[in-house]
């Protein structure tokens, strides 16, 4: 089996990853709830995974960050903690996931905020200048989704957050955060929201957000936090007012050696590894006939390990099925929830057939799908 | 022989608490995580537990880390009072 499938979700997980959820399934586990000892080693455990995301992001308050089930939620409790109002403009860019779209969307729709969205420039890349040229008195929000997770296109994310100024810039690092050295974001960042089942090589069901000194927000929901239970009024103060009910220890036990495995390897290895291995990829496979790589080809720096392709004469389906009959690659096809990506690249609505390389993907996984892809292409005439 | 007074800080959040612990820990100066009493405070969260005589050494490190306990209380046997853990500004 090949695994290309990182950007959906990250395998194999290190061992540490294993070890430790398991460590903490086996152990009694009510973080914050009750003084023994057993309780206390869960609130210790969901501490250490604190650390090392403040750590991961160069964080300079560790208890604003808050932990959630996955960066849909994370974007969830931006969007709607920040208090959008009828006629906001919100900027995005228009290669986001339906976790901002979706949400942007519906604000549009139910409270008529002013959603634009703003077009990658050459080579399907975010440009620091096109957002600034669109701001307005009313831009409320910048919503930058930091890399494609459909052409691996990278936005300068401190560019931009430095030609907007002060307006709040909400950060969705789902397919970037564990690929690349980010220590020095929460130095200028306003909100960062991530996923642990990715890059960050955890569990499913593990995320969460930063929110930088200063803005206000509202929380999605309330209830038991372990703190002022003798209040009916929901603590306003972080982690606590973005966390109700009892955390997720388990698979935050398994973020916190997640995160701790990539510290200790160097996210300036693991981005010089994820880009070798692409860049050999998109060399080897842009002179296929028929094959089309969507977004960033060979040779461009500003890209994340995730390359999608249409193959004429194929469906991104059929291309995924075959890739998987005949070699066992394991790839995502179709629309990868982004319609908005597939609209601005031309993929709409057939979508591509997406390759996303991780940590633990080797040299011989790449040789071989880029090997298959030409085979398959080679093969094209034979079909229907 | 009287016990010596104990010091119980209570913070805003466990994650202040916790962060606390860290830093006195890697300071070597010995505290301990209980349950806020509730003779004196409702809150079921934790609290931090040293020595009195340890007060100085402990409420300099967490001052200067900005980690300033929203109370503070002083504990002799069974009987509590509030303590004033900042100098008076006078």
């Amino acid at each position: 089996m090949i695994y290309l499938d990182n950007g959906a979700t990250s395998f194999p997980k290190p061992p540490e990853v294993i070890k430790a959820i398991n460590d903490a399934l086996a152990a009694p586990a009510s973080p914050g709830r009750s003084g023994h000892a057993a309780a206390l080693n869960a609130s210790r455990t969901i501490h250490r995974a604190r650390k090392s995301v403040a750590r991961l992001f160069g964080l300079p308050d560790n208890s604003r960050l808050a932990f959630t089930s996955n960066v849909t939620w994370s974007l969830n409790l931006a969007l709607n903690g920040l208090g959008l109002k009828t006629g906001d403009h919100v900027l995005s860019s228009a290669l986001e996931h339906n976790s901002t779209a979706r949400p942007l969307a519906r604000f549009q729709k139910e409270i008529q905020i002013d959603w634009e969205v703003v077009p990658p420039g050459p080579a399907g890349l975010m440009l620091a200048e096109d957002f600034q040229v669109r701001l307005r008195p009313e831009t409320r929000l910048v919503v930058l989704n930091h890399a494609s997770n459909v052409t691996g296109a990278l936005a300068p994310a401190k560019a931009i957050k430095e030609a907007i100024g002060t307006i709040p810039l909400l950060l969705d690092t789902a397919q970037t955060a564990g690929s690349l050295p980010m220590d020095d974001y929460g130095q200028w960042a306003d909100l960062i929201a991530f996923t642990g089942h990715k890059g960050l090589l955890g569990p499913t069901g593990t995320g969460g957000l930063w929110i930088r000194e200063g803005l206000d927000f509202r929380p999605l929901a309330v209830g038991g936090s372990g703190s002022r239970s003798e209040s009916l009024v929901h603590p306003d103060f972080l982690p606590d007012a973005l966390e109700p009910g009892t955390a997720n220890t388990h698979g935050l036990a398994g973020l916190a050696a997640g995160v701790e495995f990539l510290l200790n390897v160097g996210l300036d290895k693991v981005r010089e590894h994820e880009m070798g291995l692409t860049q050999y990829f998109l060399e080897n496979i842009v002179n296929i006939p028929g094959l089309s790589i969507i977004g960033p080809g060979p040779g461009v720096a500003s890209r994340v390990a995730t390359v999608s392709v249409v193959l004429e004469g194929w469906s991104s389906s059929d291309l995924a099925a075959s890739l998987e009959k005949g070699y066992g690659i394991m790839i995502r096809s179709g629309l990868h929830c982004a319609p908005l990506t597939h609209q601005f690249v031309g993929t709409f609505p057939g979508g591509a057939s997406r390759f996303s390389i991780g940590y633990f993907n080797t040299l011989e996984d790449v040789q071989t799908a880029a090997r298959a892809l030409a085979e398959l292409a080679a093969h094209t005439g034979h079909r229907g | 022989m009287t016990e010596e007074a104990e010091i119980i800080l209570i913070f805003s959040s466990n994650t202040k608490i916790l962060n606390a612990e860290d830093l006195l820990e890697e300071m070597s100066l010995p505290i301990t995580l209980v349950p806020v009493p509730k003779e004196v405070n409702p809150n079921c969260g934790l609290a931090i537990s040293f020595a009195e005589s340890q007060k100085e050494k402990i409420m300099t490190v967490l001052l200067a880390a900005d980690l300033k306990p929203s109370v503070a209380y002083r504990r002799q046997g069974q009987d509590f009072s509030v303590w004033a853990f900042e100098p008076s500004i006078n």
